[in-house]
């Protein structure tokens, strides 16, 4: 007994640093793939995207269009990692990837992150290293382009792309005698009185919060803007009188309740997607996979037959709405940058696009529309209205900007003061964001 | 208190034991430490996640954005109030809970895991079905008010500052109660019958036995309760970033709903280092003042 006491005192701790030394060579060790390093064993590329699984987005990537990669691509391998919540996890989980050095080797991207990431060197400039750039830039919409750019270098392509349009509920048009969609910004405000009808919970209008891919259209069309062109400044802008007096009107039909509640953002409230369908907003804007969302949750409800899909209306500013959609871009940490480049370039053939398309993924290629609109006829206004869209401010601050004026603007809906006084405050701390400190 | 044996534990002749807690200490330090001193760090820089990028050493101005920024104020504010709200609450209600189910009342255990299963259920559900009792449309409140006022009720429960609050509050008091009330039945149980009994024979009664007798008696019981409350509720935070996220207008924002979207929505990491550096120091000397509190009362 004594011995096997006297045995274990030293077997023990053996156990103990066997068990730990285990642990960590573990947790030391790469993916086999990673750290063969023979020549002969085929690069595998991680693929990070939040393509939605509940469609067939993510299964045609899985099946379709990364299969096809493969097998012209010989001793490449692409392993497609779905982040089914929210964009901005993955975009943490990115960072922290980058920060590790150990980053995805492409990422489909909001269109937001870019000059973020370019600025803080996290992205390989596309325009510097792939030789068929400039073929690729100019086969794409120039606008949705744009976002792509940081000081004059291109960090990513666009992959995908969106916009919204004016949805409008047929039967509560007809029931408010009007004969067809607005297509003036003053149109839209009265037809919004019109159509509200407190008996039945009907508002006129759904707008789905106070950020500013929410609001930007109605701004935009109605002449107003965020910042200057070059995006160095807010002042007479943000807090002009375009965008106010627009603001404001919005404002007034929310107070006089012909917009619904879902415009102070939140949980708890009737979205559009959910309220569009069972005719409780008449009008909502919204994108192109709305198309999906409201057939899914109401099998009758018909593109053409029971809604139509319009233009934003036009104001002083023209028709505008505003550009969504993903970039594709490579991380600088990637080890198989230009196997990763490989794949970017096919992302956007003729052939992957139109698979996409096929998925609910509008084509950023210019002439998509030969193949788009024989897909899906709900394409046909979304493409229309892309050719007079805008792009989001693409400045690195971007997320912070949107915060700050979602917030004055839900100050001025919630009364805290007025339009005009919660612009103007907010405008100096955007202008400090758009510095850059 | 255990007698201490002199060299006992000396590394050198009883190895054992040191290398048994070895992977537990090294754990702690990795986990633990060394984010809290890198989090520290990361506080005095502009701080960047791509390596090799320059993280300047800004010195005290992170600190010195957060004593100007007007969101951080709100924040601490509500930290401070969701913290005066539902502690009392919690304490006073767990403590009548415990008292009723102290005695032996028919079927109280099931009283006793009915009250306890908020504590046992995720944050993420309790806050998910909360968001669905207070939906505007759709929820079982407006629905309940509609009913009793003969007409449609739609209050925006969750869209405006103080109904928010008082969902925010009934949830933390619903999740809470079950918690406390099981520690001061164990304070409760643990108190001398005798020393009750006594003061009983002596004519206290109700209040007067309560205050004088068994109050003091579950005196460190209910310290620890106050103390662990309010550590607790000054880290809140999913419930409020499920059902609110700080909105509206940043209004119901608490200190940690506020660091996280300071780190993960707009990726100002220094910042957000220095936001949870003054919030844990300010939680460390807390909880030192009430164990010193704790420690205090013993002695006397």
């Amino acid at each position: 007994m004594g011995n096997t006491r006297k045995r274990l005192r030293w077997v023990a701790p053996g156990v103990v640093l066997g068990i730990g030394s285990l642990v960590l060579s573990a947790c030391g060790s790469s993916s086999p793939a990673q750290s063969t390093g023979s020549s002969s064993a085929p690069v595998v590329l991680q693929f990070w995207n939040t393509y939605n699984q509940t469609d067939t987005e993510a299964s045609t990537i899985a099946k379709v269009v990364i299969p096809a990669f493969e097998k012209s691509h010989p001793g490449i391998k692409v392993v497609s990692d779905v982040y089914p919540t929210t964009e901005t996890e993955m975009y943490s989980k990115l960072l922290a990837s980058i920060n590790a050095g150990d980053p995805p080797d492409i990422v489909r991207a909001d269109i937001s992150w870019v000059p973020g990431l370019a600025q803080e060197g996290a992205l390989v400039p596309l325009s510097k290293d792939m030789s068929d750039f400039s073929s690729l830039s100019a086969s794409v919409y120039p606008g949705t382009l744009a976002p792509n750019e940081w000081q004059g270098v291109y960090y990513g392509l666009p992959v995908d792309t969106n916009t919204q349009c004016l949805f409008w509920n047929k039967a509560d048009f007809q029931a408010a005698d009007l004969s067809g969609p607005p297509t003036t910004m003053s149109q839209l405000l009265s037809d919004a009185q019109k159509l509200t009808d407190p008996a039945k919970k009907q508002w006129g209008l759904g707008v789905d919060g106070t950020d500013l891919w929410n609001l930007l259209p109605y701004v935009w069309s109605a002449g107003g803007q965020v910042t200057n062109s070059s995006y160095t400044t807010a002042s007479g802008y943000l807090d002009g009188t375009a965008s106010v007096g627009e603001l404001t009107a919005l404002g007034n039909l929310f107070s006089n309740g012909e917009i619904g509640s879902d415009i102070l953002g939140g949980t708890g409230v009737l979205t559009g997607e959910e309220g569009f369908p069972t005719g409780k907003y008449a009008m909502y804007i919204d994108g192109p996979w709305a198309v999906s969302t409201f057939s899914g949750g109401k099998p009758s409800l018909t593109y053409n037959k029971q809604y139509g899909i319009a233009q934003m209306p036009a104001g002083p500013g023209g028709s505008v709405s505003v550009i969504g959609g993903e970039d594709i871009v490579v991380p600088s940490g990637s080890k198989h940058a230009a196997a990763a480049e490989e794949f970017v370039q096919y992302m956007l053939s003729p052939t992957v696009q139109q698979e996409m398309a096929a998925a609910g993924q509008m084509s950023v290629l210019k002439d998509a529309g030969s193949f788009e609109t024989k897909l899906q006829a709900y394409y046909a206004p979304f493409a229309e209205q892309l050719a007079q869209a805008q792009a989001r401010p693409p400045v690195p601050n971007y997320a912070k900007i949107d915060s700050d004026v979602s917030n004055a603007i839900s100050a001025a809906l919630h009364h805290q003061g007025t339009m005009q006084q919660e612009l103007d405050a907010v405008t100096p701390q955007v202008n400090q964001l758009l510095s850059g400190s | 208190m255990l007698p201490r044996v002199r060299g006992a534990l000396a590394f050198g002749q009883r190895p054992l034991p040191y290398l048994f807690i070895l992977p537990g200490v090294a754990f702690y330090l990795i986990f633990t430490i060394y984010p809290v001193l890198r989090q520290a760090e990361m506080s005095f820089q502009h701080w960047q996640p791509v390596p090799g990028t320059p993280t300047p050493f800004v010195g005290l101005s992170n600190y010195a954005r957060a004593l100007h920024d007007p969101v951080v104020r709100t924040a601490a504010i509500n930290s401070l109030l969701y913290t005066l709200v539902t502690v009392p609450t919690q304490m006073l209600l767990g403590l009548a809970a415990a008292n009723l189910l102290h005695r032996r009342l028919p079927g109280r255990w099931i009283w006793r895991t009915l009250i306890y299963l908020p504590v046992v259920t995720s944050w993420v559900i309790a806050s998910y079905v909360f968001a669905y009792l207070f939906n505007t449309d759709e929820g079982l409140v407006n629905a309940v008010l509609s009913a009793l006022a003969g007409h449609a009720v739609t209050i925006d429960w969750l869209q405006n500052t103080w109904t928010s609050f008082a969902v925010i509050w009934l949830l933390a008091v619903w999740k809470g109660i079950g918690w406390s009330m099981v520690m001061f039945l164990a304070g409760l149980t643990a108190l001398d019958r005798s020393v009750v009994e006594s003061g009983q024979v002596d004519g206290a009664r109700g209040w007067r036995l309560w205050w004088h007798i068994i109050l003091p008696g579950i005196r460190p019981t209910t310290i620890f309760v106050f103390v662990m409350l309010v550590i607790g509720s000054l880290q809140a935070f999913l419930s409020i970033f499920l059902l609110t996220s700080g909105g509206p207008y940043n209004s119901t924002q608490v200190l940690l709903t506020y660091t996280y979207q300071v780190a993960f929505s707009f990726f100002d990491f220094g910042y957000a280092a220095a936001l949870a550096t003054m919030l844990g120091v300010a939680l460390f000397l807390l909880s030192a003042a009430e164990i010193r509190l704790l420690r205090e009362r013993k002695a006397a």
